[in-house]
């Protein structure tokens, strides 16, 4: 199973998808565009646990976080 | 005063305050508690700390990451805004950075968020942040 988590004002939404299932991968690179079209940004996690920002949809990815756009306070 | 005024004595006066006040440190307690949002908040923050972070975290209430373009080091204190120190040499802080989601998040979201914008784009965090004096 793989997750994308979506912050919010609840904490976080999390969206888990069937990585073998092609229905679900690809409602899953469509939340993905949407997100970061609106402005998220899209990490994931290395194998070190080291932060990276992806630009496109990894549907290998165990898991993806999306957080809003970030602005001066 | 009020003893004489009611035509009670201290003692039946205490019988009445007494559970007024464990009501009001319950309720107290009760108000103040982490929400649920903030608890998940925290708990997909420690996820994501690395270890030394994690421990820094725990001790602290803050932890320190390094800035991919500049290697200066960073201190995010817990917090939504005003928490992000950039520190010299000898780890004073030397200025403050605020930036933030541009969503009503919890402390530990927003965190999460400044950590990866300064360890993944260091620059284009700063470059929305505002600068404010850490004294």
């Amino acid at each position: 199973m793989a997750i994308q988590i979506v912050m919010d004002r609840n904490g976080d939404t999390r969206h888990n998808f069937d990585a073998e299932d092609l229905n679900a991968v690809s409602k899953a690179e469509r939340r993905f565009n949407e997100l970061t079209g609106a402005g998220f940004t899209a990490a994931i996690r290395t194998a070190d646990g080291d932060p990276v920002v992806t630009r496109t949809f990894d549907p290998t990815a165990e898991e993806t976080l999306f957080f809003p756009r970030l602005v001066g306070g | 005063m009020v003893v004489r005024l009611l035509g009670i004595s201290d003692d039946q006066l205490w019988r009445v305050l007494a559970p007024c006040s464990r009501w009001a440190r319950a309720f107290r307690e009760w108000y103040q508690r982490p929400s649920i949002s903030e608890v998940r908040g925290c708990e997909l923050l420690t996820e994501w700390l690395s270890a030394e972070q994690f421990k820094q975290y725990g001790s602290y209430n803050y932890f320190e990451v390094i800035g991919c373009h500049t290697g200066n080091r960073y201190r995010i204190r817990h917090g939504t805004g005003m928490n992000v120190y950039e520190l010299d040499d000898v780890g004073r802080p030397r200025a403050g950075w605020c930036f933030v989601p541009n969503d009503n998040l919890v402390a530990g979201d927003v965190m999460l968020a400044q950590k990866i914008a300064l360890e993944t784009d260091e620059r284009a965090a700063l470059a929305v942040a505002k600068n404010f004096s850490p004294r």
